[in-house]
């Protein structure tokens, strides 16, 4: 015999595999009624009277219900969140502040390459407004505004003409260069204000008409206002003109850090333009960033209050704006993280000339928890988007990622005020002629989220959050003013003859306000521990009952009734197979069938209850002579060993 | 051997538990317990058994794991926020208003005089160095000068800087008082920056600044907070603004109030500040409605034509919302408004009430703080900042020997000035850039438990509106100077509306997460869960314990016992023992000499057969009372098989 087989035997004699005790279905349940640990089962066993018994039948089966309800209950809530608030009082570090000019380029300096632009919008502002000159800064009265322009072939308002619709006969618009001329317009009149606005009933709608190549679906835009119209359109073609500018050219064409920068000083220190790193923003020219990490060291504040924060004196320099790009004097103020990108054109704070700003700031972190609790994500690597921008996530970054990369596809360019993405240009006539249809085109659709970017992009799972209190005093006061021009003027290095104005500088303070940091805190509001006390609280107030029960129930309900079920047939196969024995022509199919189910094959001879009852005792149990008994220990054999000699009889052939 | 015998007797009594052995005492438990499991290990078959130990180890072990876990979650103290949102009366707050500039300009002018005149000349030399050569400078007193001058870098030759004095009547500077290289100096070429040299001169260092204006301004902050430190308080008290020019007109809701009704407080850098609501003498104001016409409207003039032209380059006035009791660190957390318009903020009260120890770290009065609140002084109640400040100022008297003008001073003490304390700005320069220094306070300083915020929204308007101007700066005038001429105008006239918002507070509270009933609750969920136990079953393993050891204890005592009987016996040899001998070895129910036999076997039988069995003992009732009915019971059922 081999080892092996004789560990087998020996496992087998020791261990024996029993089926259950009791012969019938009734029987187990009664068994297990009278010996479950669960309560209530007893009950119905060995309750008096029918009536009584079934009352005790409704009780468990209300609790058991009661406990899949709550325990349901339990599951359903298990992924909730609870939120916690936190406060605490330390050295904080200090975000990365983009200060930009809100006149992006220098306009004596970007003045050739827009002269062409300004003669038409000039020109377009005179035959549709009457508006006949300008009476601007002396600086400009001296370059000569020829009005020789008519004889020129314009050249932006034939490629994007500007159109006055009447508002009683649409579908027909007039083109100011041509005018008395009625155009046919054919296609869509999109109504740049007509979702957000009724617009008042005047006759005259100013706007423009975009056209495809081929001309035949032209897309007209109106706008309530001229202003607007006019905006628009010179911002269309300054974009066009910019795109074609390469960027060291626009940089050096912008403000330089030291011009923008005239003092600053951060946590009584010193600094100077070398602590700012430059951005250079398609629209808003350069842009320079205060505590960027360029050089690795976040700088922090561990005071609170004005004195400890940034003060900054900015000069702006009103005289060098752009008269149709932008309207606003003053700069633009954004306070971010250090690796997020500033979209300063959608969030910054707007400060003006001549006053000093104080930017209180409060920090709040916040922080959530993602899948499966909510739909966000931590760095963005699992949004299908690629993240053009250099730049940590972030759900605008997305969004404007997802739009360029669909304008690259669908107009074969990319947008100017966006970053490029790998192997795109930016869109200009010269090479798509048609871009400006196309975007307009792309954009409405993402508005009115047909391109599927919204869905797409998700929210980040934590951002910082710098609540801001902005006051305003005036700057300088009536007093210092005296005084403090000319020193501003010298340490702008300018000549000292050259009288500035105070709107031409703009004071600005940011500063924490204390240093309380708030974070808001996701966190599980359930573990898997409180699921299973609380799974645990259920089933024991209502029954009594644990997984040990559930193991019991399993074990009879399933495994020993099955049994009791498949030896009951096993049975009645015999006992038809005898009887069919006993006829002459006796063929055994069904007996070759239960052969081949080895889970019967041990049950083959087994006792039932009352059988084993009636079995003579096992040889290996024989007591011996008459020992005295030692009741003591008796006890405690019978309840094995007597198991033990009615188990080895099956195995014995 | 009678007290022996007496404590056995005891013992017995003692131990009527379930047995006299440690498998008999195993069986009794498991067979009786409440814990669910257990049971089941002695009434099934072998391998079902071995299955059930299995599962009664592993529930077992599942329970204490995640018991420990609950227990250290507990003890994690973790707190869990209650927020609230909406209108209820509440008290108004305080509400302190400075003017930006400390003193008036006309009442400091001869304090002044001497510094304003060189700071005149140090202007000229910047921005114009060749007209201002001329110029004497000895009419100026020049000691305040040579105390800490300002000098300009030229720093065109990156190698070599030169330092320039700008008044060139030192001698070290006189090399290079050419005018050639001076003249063409501007601010890309030259940096202004300030000497600070200790007492006997030898040590030097330069304070750089990237621009003229800022190196100007600190340099006259500097110099001006030298003179004002060695006036007493009282007379600065009189060169500010006093109340009735400031407060033109005030109305709390429809209740009329004049400056009577503000406290004075006096601030080094603000001058005089007047508090409104503060609590400290009578009941703080309650406002039991949202909006501008029941919170406080105040018409002020900040007088701008008197300001200190070098001291405040800002105009307007600073406010700040804070607490009743509490102290306003107004340079801190104040804001401004502007003069010529109207300001309007409503204010949102935002509570913060922490748990406190063990659960967050504060302090409710600030008595635990190992730093002396030097505002204490004030009545004012225990804040973070005027423990910030009051650590300050202590490192300052510790490292200077002198107090900072702008922070109180502890009893002995005296302000920094330059004639009693030369060395002092140099010292307290280098301790205000010191990281190390603020750290130490940051640590030192707790915050306090109840913690109110004011947050504001601040919008502006201006006013009076060009077709109301007139009549109000005449009516205004009129009431202060009593004079029918117009002493006013929209430089100096400043409108401040402070209301509640519609929904006034928020109130985030802490409490503890986890209590004990949270904690009892998921430990008898867990414990239930797995093996459906409860304290009882604890209680009961806890009996079956005490009885292991008391059996442990019999034990011992049998085997010494035994130990002396088998020396007695072989002493002995040669005669039986009597049966009274007998039986009393055997009613002592330590004589179990057959421990090895134990196990469970049919085997067992024939070695005990073996065993010297003495004839008939008499039956040992004490065991067989043990025996259970319902044992017997299973049995029958065990046999069914």
């Amino acid at each position: 015999m081999a080892p092996g087989e004789k560990i087998k035997a020996k496992i087998k004699k020791n261990l024996p595999v029993k089926g259950p005790q009791a012969p019938t279905i009734k029987e187990l349940m009664r068994w297990y009624c009278l010996n479950t640990n669960t309560h209530g089962c007893r009950r119905i066993v060995v309750s008096p009277g029918r009536l009584r018994r079934l009352l005790w039948i409704a009780f468990t089966l209300t609790a058991v219900g009661l406990i899949f309800w709550q325990c349901a209950l339990l599951v359903f809530s298990f992924y909730t969140v609870s939120v916690s608030i936190k406060v605490h009082f330390q050295k904080l570090d200090f975000p990365a502040v983009t200060i930009c000019n809100i006149n992006p380029y220098k306009y004596s300096v970007v003045r050739d390459l827009l002269a062409d632009l300004e003669q038409e919008t000039r020109g377009a502002l005179k035959s549709l407004y009457g508006f006949s000159e300008v009476k601007s800064r002396k600086q400009r009265d001296t370059e000569s505004w020829s009005p020789a322009w008519e004889g020129v072939r314009p050249k932006f308002l034939n490629l994007v003409p500007l159109l006055i619709f009447n508002r009683d006969e649409k579908g027909k618009a007039r083109d100011f260069l041509s005018l008395g001329r009625k155009r046919k317009i054919s296609g869509n009149i999109i109504h740049k204000a007509s979702n957000v606005v009724q617009v008042h009933e005047s006759k005259k709608v100013v706007g423009f008409q975009l056209c495809p190549n081929d001309s035949s679906d032209c897309a007209t835009y109106t706008f309530s206002s001229g202003i607007n119209a006019i905006q628009e359109w010179y911002k269309l073609h300054y974009m066009n003109i910019m795109a074609q500018v390469p960027l060291e050219k626009k940089i050096n064409m912008s403000y330089s850090a030291e011009e923008l920068l005239v003092t600053c000083f951060f946590d009584g220190m010193s600094c100077d333009a070398r602590n700012f790193t430059l951005f250079h923003h398609p629209m808003y020219g350069n842009c320079y960033t205060f505590n960027n990490r360029e050089n690795e060291t976040i700088l922090s504040t561990s005071m609170g209050g004005s004195e400890y924060g940034l003060q900054v004196i900015l000069y702006i320099n009103e005289e060098e704006y752009n008269p149709f790009l932008v309207s606003a004097t003053g700069a633009k103020v954004l306070i971010h993280r250090q690796d997020e990108y500033p979209f300063i054109e959608d969030v910054g704070t707007e400060i003006e000339t001549a006053m000093s700003t104080s930017i209180g700031m409060h920090l709040t972190e916040s922080f959530k928890l993602s899948e499966p609790y909510s739909q966000c994500t931590e760095d963005g690597s699992d949004v299908p988007i690629k993240n053009i921008y250099n730049a940590a996530y972030s759900l605008q970054i997305c969004l404007y990622s997802c739009f360029q990369t669909k304008m690259v596809e669908k107009c074969g360019c990319a947008q100017y005020s966006q970053p490029l993405p790998p192997a795109a240009n930016y869109c200009n006539y010269q090479q798509h002629p048609n871009w400006m249809y196309c975007y307009y085109q792309l954009y409405q659709a993402f508005v009115q989220e047909e391109l599927g970017c919204q869905s797409v992009c998700k929210q980040s799972c934590s951002f910082k959050e710098w609540a801001l209190t902005t006051s305003l005093a005036q700057w300088p006061s009536a007093v210092s003013e005296k005084w403090l021009l000319p020193v501003l003027t010298w340490d702008q290095g300018q000549q000292i003859n050259k009288k500035l104005n105070k709107t031409d500088w703009a004071k600005l303070l940011i500063f924490y306000k204390d240093l309380n940091q708030r974070s808001i805190m996701e966190s599980p509001a359930n573990s898997i521990e409180m699921l299973l006390s609380n799974f645990g609280g259920q089933l024991g107030l209502w029954m009594s009952c644990s997984v040990v029960c559930v193991i019991e129930i399993i074990e009879v309900f399933f495994i020993d009734s099955l049994s009791i079920v498949t030896r009951r047939q096993w049975q009645k196969a015999k006992e038809w197979w005898a009887r069919r024995k006993a006829a002459p022509s006796a063929e055994a199919p069904s007996g070759a069938q239960g052969q081949e189910n080895p889970a019967l094959e041990i049950d083959d001879d087994l006792p039932t209850f009352t059988s084993a009852l009636s079995l003579p005792p096992a040889p290996g149990a024989q007591v011996p002579g008459t020992p005295p008994p030692r009741y003591n220990t008796l006890r405690l054999e019978r309840t094995f060993s007597q198991q033990l000699a009615d188990t080895r009889l099956p195995d014995e052939p | 051997m009678h007290v022996k015998k007496y404590l056995l007797k005891c013992l017995h009594r003692l131990q009527k538990g379930p047995g006299y052995t440690y498998k008999e005492l195993l069986v009794w438990y498991c067979d009786n317990t409440n814990t669910h499991g257990p049971k089941r290990i002695i009434r099934e078959g072998p391998k079902k058994k071995a299955m059930w130990f299995l599962i009664t180890l592993l529930f077992a072990s599942l329970v204490c794991w995640q018991w420990g876990v609950f227990i250290k979650t507990y003890l994690s103290w973790e707190v869990s926020v209650s927020l609230s949102m909406g209108f209820k009366a509440m008290d108004f707050p305080a509400v302190t208003i400075c003017n930006a500039s400390p003193f008036r300009y006309s009442k400091v002018r001869h304090l002044l005089k001497d510094l304003d005149e060189l700071m005149e000349a140090v202007l000229a030399r910047i921005l114009a160095p060749e007209s201002s050569q001329a110029n004497a400078t000895a009419a100026m007193n020049l000691s305040m000068w040579n105390y800490t001058p300002l000098v300009l870098i030229d720093e065109r030759d990156p190698h070599h800087p030169v330092v320039l004095d700008l008044f060139a009547n030192d001698p070290t500077g006189s090399a290079s008082s050419s005018p050639g290289p001076r003249g063409a100096c501007n601010a890309q070429g030259c940096k202004v920056a300030m000497r600070l040299c200790s007492l006997n001169g030898t040590s030097c260092t330069f304070r750089n600044f990237s621009s003229a204006t800022q190196a100007v301004t600190e340099w006259y902050a500097l110099q001006a907070t030298n003179i004002f430190s060695q006036v007493p308080q009282r007379e600065l008290v009189e060169l500010g603004y006093s109340a009735e020019r400031l407060i033109l007109a005030c109305l709390f809701g429809a209740e009329p109030c004049s400056y009577r009704n503000f406290t004075s407080i006096f601030y080094p850098d603000y001058g005089n500040c007047y508090v409104f609501n503060w609590g400290m003498t009578e009941k703080a104001l309650p406002s039991a409605n949202p909006g501008t016409e029941f919170g406080l409207k105040l018409i002020l003039d900040i007088g701008q034509e008197d300001y200190v032209p070098f001291l405040a380059s800002t105009a307007g006035v600073r406010l700040m919302l804070h607490e009743q009791r509490s102290y306003p660190f107004i340079r801190e957390e104040g804001v401004d408004a502007m003069s010529g318009t109207e300001t309007s903020i409503g204010v949102l009260v935002d509570k913060l009430q922490r748990k406190g120890e063990p659960y967050s770290p504060c302090t409710v009065n600030g008595s635990d703080v190992p730093v002396q609140n030097l505002y204490g002084s004030y009545n004012t109640t225990y804040s973070i900042q005027a423990c910030l400040h009051s650590c300050f100022q202590t490192q300052m008297i510790a490292s200077c020997q002198c107090g900072h003008y702008l922070y109180p001073l502890p009893r002995g003490q005296e302000y920094c000035n330059s004639r009693d304390f030369p060395d002092w700005a140099p010292c307290y320069l280098a301790l205000r850039m010191s990281e190390a220094e603020r750290e130490t306070c940051i640590r030192m300083c707790k915050e306090s438990c109840n913690d109110t915020q004011y947050k504001m929204t601040i919008s502006m308007a201006d006013w009076p509106s060009e077709a109301s101007e007139d009549w109000i700066f005449h009516v205004l005038s009129q009431e202060r100077d009593q004079s029918t001429n117009v002493t006013l105008s929209r430089k100096g006239v400043v409108k401040l509306n402070i209301y509640f918002q519609e929904f006034n507070y928020r109130t985030i509270e802490e409490s503890a997460a986890n209590n004990i009933v949270w904690l009892l609750s998921n430990l008898g969920g867990q414990f239930g869960f797995w093996m459906g136990g409860s304290v009882l079953c604890l209680i009961e393993f806890a009996e079956i314990i005490i009885d292991f050891v008391w059996i442990t204890i019999i034990k011992l005592v049998a085997l010494a016992k035994g130990l002396r009987q088998r020396q007695a016996q072989a002493r002995y040899a040669g005669p039986p023992p009597t049966v009274a001998e007998l039986v009393e070895a055997h009613t002592n129910f330590g004589f179990q000499p057959d421990v090895g036999h134990r196990s469970p076997d049919a085997e067992a039988y024939p070695d005990e057969q073996a065993l010297p069995i003495p004839g008939t003992p008499p039956p040992n009732y004490d065991s067989l009372r043990l025996q259970p009915l319902d044992v017997v019971e299973s049995d029958s059922e065990g046999d069914a098989v």
